[in-house]
């Protein structure tokens, strides 16, 4: 009795788990009758076995919902959202029933006539589309469920998992036992009768162990079950639309790598409904369609399962990452001030950032992404971002086929060996290297590697064993730790890749923290597997992210004393030469059209965007129609320079090789056996006028006497081609502006005009002389003296507006 | 009510064990040490394709570790899901005892309380009945060897 209520549980709760997404499906395709036969045989079978097994609430749950659904299937009822969502509790109840009988539990005690009530309810049809436009839609590859009709499905038993691992460790025995067996038939003399009797043996052993892995095997979709209900679920939760794809659910993977990528993948998934996809308002305003997309992908690579979780949504605010670090006191605002895009993106991975605007129960507490990258890692996988802010973000686990098999240094310190995944070692160098050096420093050891600071410690110091004398060199590993700063590793030596069967360690020493687990290689000598991670905590290295930033501004500022390289951009100048200007000063490239340039006073100038940047090397007039311009800022000046072309982007010193001061350079680099100057930001930005340029309106001349045949035909055409507004007569209205100037013929004319309009006021004369001293006209035929007179009105009148 | 015990030597003492608590009896192959330990986890040792833990208990009750020559047998355990083997001086018997566990008498040594837990009669007197998990479990708690 006992087995079969097991088994009836077991194959219950089986069922259900395949049957959430199925329901979820059914929902958005009510008219699809292989998925409503699905859900009714459930309830069905449950119904039929409960009867004998006297589960008398198992009973009368399914039969209320097989009840529903046969209305359904004959055309009673539809399926609106509100049945499901009752069909659904009543699922679930079921679920909750199971485990508690499987527990042998008392069972909860809640009140299922509620749910019950709940089938039989009918709902308006009215308030349905607002519901029905909540929920997902699902487009599940499920081969397995689309099967077409009378095809039977493979035949299956049930094993207990501890046989299947009994099987695993008797196949690890025989394969142990072939290579002691394989190592004694060497040493022998050659038999080749015996060589292939061994042979034959030694590939059923392969074999055997190949197909044993595969019990261990599982599909995807497993993973994938959960999903599309809890997508349901969330949607209809925050009032969001969500079109949900599935793909690659048929891919397999280690039955343990399953479970433990379900909770960081349905973490990133909730993480990108709640946060990720906007509402369907806020779609709308960014026209974007009003359902977002959400996609999860399954895929072998390699030795790897990649798994991405992408959505159109929001994708991450770094900015407002930066800012919550910030508040949070998690890094200085000068080291946020140096984090490069990467680096902000990486701050979603602290503990307790979170760029929500407020905590919701489903995520957004900021514990999260910490966590779920913690658990990647400890599995031995990877987790990264890609960030199109307003556009979506895609987030990517790669994560091994199996826990069992990964690859492996094998590494030797103070006399044993040691174990190391391969994934978090970055780099190996020998300490004879050129590109790198140790130093000592108050105890710290300190790993310079092409100028690059690591932390170092010697493995045999954290283990506290003992370091043994060595001729040669040692080896330098920069090892990756979970928490991201690398630190460098000193071993005796690295001496072997392997891929390594790694099984847990006793508690006892797994909590020394330093060893991730054990493995056992052919020569039959347990080996320990070290914990990147815990070796960092263990030698207590300093991995915040401040000391990162710390350590980059101290490395530019003692550059004197080693090679300190920069970005630089490499661009040649209108003039033919090859310079470098730092990178870091450069805000953008951007190609202007030639007649946004223009000079004035001496000083060239650009309008761009409505203001007026100076520009750097004075040019302002361009054969070409388009100009590739620098942004150069210095934190509160922009100045423009103008270039031929781009190059590319170089590392250079941060002190030229040669150092030559004169104008704008600094000296000279060499950057690929190519000489270089350098500019000078500083003469730059020193060479600028004082004051930003502030651009006036645009001058008009106003042409007093409109009558005035001279004025008109000779004063007007010059005046324009000066680039000048100019209007013939005084404006009715009157209204002038503050760069306007006026023009007239007589002394009268001009003193009238200046009374009524309060403009500056240049009065010409036909005559070459002046009448008299007192004579402030000009000669009419007097370019220069015209011009300047114009000018000096409009600037005499702009400060006059300015102080005013 | 009769037990199967097991009965051997440990750091002079003669000992019982219940046989639940043995799956084996070996005779220790190489082990491997793992650093930063405390003296009671001698290191791991392969059987077969297993990888023990192996414990040096007498080091947890005189305090120093079992030299490298007077390490021989090793009973072996599993312990929640793990396997240990527990070094012992040597194996003398299996045998039933009539009456069992008896309570402990007189004063019993500091260092072999946590891992005492009573008295069985042997042909040739008392021996100090133990929990095998009493040395993985009480272990833990003992601080690293400087």
């Amino acid at each position: 009795m006992d087995e079969l209520l097991q088994e009836f549980i077991s194959e219950t709760q089986e069922t259900l788990e395949a049957l959430a997404g199925e329901v979820v499906a059914w929902e958005a395709d009510p008219a699809d009758r292989d998925r409503l036969d699905a859900i009714f045989r459930f309830f069905h079978t449950v119904k039929g076995s409960c009867g004998f097994l006297n589960l008398p609430r198992f009973e009368r749950l399914s039969h209320a919902a097989e009840d529903v659904l046969s209305e359904i299937r004959s055309g009673n009822r539809v399926a609106d959202p509100v049945t499901v969502s009752a069909v659904l509790s009543v699922m679930d109840r079921i679920g909750e029933l199971a485990e508690a009988v499987a527990m042998g539990a008392a069972l909860p005690n809640e009140n299922d006539d509620y749910l019950i009530g709940a089938l039989a309810e009918r709902v308006a049809a009215a308030e349905e589309p607002a519901c029905a436009s909540a929920c997902p839609e699902v487009e599940a590859d499920q081969p397995a469920a689309r099967a077409p009709h009378g095809h039977a499905p493979p035949r299956t038993i049930r094993l207990p998992l501890s046989l299947i691992d009994q099987l695993m460790n008797g196949v690890s025995d025989m394969v142990l036992a072939r290579n002691e067996l394989s190592r004694k038939l060497r040493e022998r003399s050659a038999d080749p009768e015996l060589d292939s009797a061994f042979e034959r043996l030694s590939t059923c052993v392969a074999d055997m162990r190949d197909v044993i892995s595969k019990t261990r095997m599982q599909r995807v979709d497993r993973l994938f079950a959960a999903i599309p209900r809890m997508v349901r679920d969330l949607g209809r939760d925050l009032g969001k639309r969500i079109d949900l794809s599935l793909e690659g659910g048929d891919v397999e993977m280690d039955r343990e790598m399953v479970e433990m990528v379900v909770d960081p993948l349905t973490h990133i998934v909730r993480n990108s409904i709640d946060h990720g996809i906007e509402s369907p308002e806020a779609r709308r305003a960014v026209g974007k369609p009003e359902a977002g997309q959400l996609r999860l992908v399954a895929r072998q690579s390699g030795n790897q399962i990649v798994i991405s979780v992408s959505d159109d949504g929001a994708g991450i605010n770094t900015a407002r990452l930066v800012e919550k670090a910030v508040e949070s006191g998690r890094i200085t605002p000068q080291a946020a001030a140096q984090m490069g895009e990467q680096d902000k993106l990486d701050l979603i991975f602290q503990a307790g950032v979170s760029t929500a605007e407020q905590v919701t129960a489903i995520s957004g507490r900021g514990v999260g992404m910490d966590v779920v990258r913690a658990n990647v890692e400890r599995i031995g996988g990877l987790i990264s971002l890609d960030n199109h802010p307003g556009r979506g973000l895609t987030i990517t686990l790669r994560v091994p086929l199996t826990l069992t098999i990964i690859p492996g240094l094998i590494v030797r310190a103070g006399g044993q060996h040691f174990a190391i995944p391969r994934a978090a070692v970055v780099e190996i160098l020998h300490d004879n290297n050129e590109t790198m050096a140790v130093h000592q420093v108050g105890g710290a050891q300190i790993a310079t590697i092409r100028g690059v600071r690591h932390s170092m410690v010697d493995l045999e110091q954290v283990l506290e064993l003992e370091k043994p004398v060595q001729v040669g060199p040692r080896a330098i590993m920069v090892v990756r730790s979970s928490s991201g700063v690398p630190f460098a590793l000193g071993v005796s030596a690295v001496e072997n890749h392997e891929e390594l069967v790694i099984r847990p360690a006793s508690p006892l020493v797994m909590a020394s923290g330093v060893f991730a687990g054990m493995t056992l290689p052919d020569n039959g000598k347990p080996m320990l597997l070290l914990d990147a991670g815990g070796l960092a905590n263990a030698a207590r290295l300093p991995n915040i992210i401040d000391d990162q930033a710390a350590r980059r501004q101290e490395a530019r500022a003692d550059a004197q004393t080693s090679v300190e390289m920069v970005a630089a951009l490499r661009f040649e100048e209108i003039t033919g030469e090859r310079r470098l200007l730092k990178l870091s000063l450069i805000e953008r490239v951007e190609d202007l059209r030639a007649d946004m340039f223009g000079q004035s006073g001496g000083q060239a100038f650009v309008r761009l965007d409505g203001r007026l940047l100076p520009v750097a090397n004075g040019l302002h007039r361009f054969d070409t129609e388009a100009v590739t311009a620098l942004h150069v800022r210095d934190g509160e000046r922009e100045l423009c320079y103008p270039v031929a072309c781009v190059l590319d982007i170089v590392q250079m010193p941060v002190v030229p090789d040669m150092v030559a001061m004169s104008g704008l350079l600094s000296g000279v680099a060499v950057i690929d056996g190519e000489h270089l100057e350098v500019i000078n930001p500083f003469a730059l930005f020193a060479a600028l006028p004082e004051q930003a340029l502030v651009e006036q309106a645009p001058g008009r001349c106003l042409l007093a006497d409109a009558q005035d045949g001279w004025m008109r035909e000779i004063l007007a055409p010059l005046l324009r081609q000066a680039g000048y507004e100019v209007t013939i007569g005084l404006p009715d209205d009157g209204s002038l502006g503050a760069g306007d100037v006026i023009l007239c013929g007589t002394a009268a004319a001009a003193g009238q005009a200046a009374d009524l309009t309060g403009c500056p006021v240049v009065q010409l004369r036909a005559s070459p002389r002046a009448a008299g001293p007192a004579d402030g006209s000009i000669y009419r035929y007097d370019q220069n003296a015209l011009m300047s007179a114009i000018a000096g009105a409009r600037a005499a009148a702009g400060t006059r507006g300015g102080r005013a | 009510m009769s037990q199967l015990y097991l009965f051997a030597t440990l750091a002079d003492t003669r000992i019982a064990v219940e046989t639940e608590e043995v799956e084996a009896v070996v005779r220790l192959a190489e082990i491997s040490p793992v650093p930063g330990m405390g003296v009671q986890v001698a290191g791991l040792s392969a059987l077969r394709s297993r990888v023990l833990t192996i414990i040096d208990a007498a080091a947890l009750i005189r305090g120093a570790p079992t030299p490298a020559d007077r390490r021989g047998l090793a009973i072996i355990a599993n312990i929640s899901g793990h396997s240990y083997g527990i070094m012992v001086d040597g194996v003398s018997d299996i045998c039933t005892v009539q009456n069992g566990r008896l309570p402990l008498r007189g004063q019993i040594d500091r260092n072999w309380a946590p891992y005492a837990r009573g008295i069985v009669e042997y042909a040739d007197g008392p021996c100090l009945l133990v929990s095998l998990s009493a040395f993985i479990e009480g272990g833990a708690t003992v601080p690293v060897a400087a």
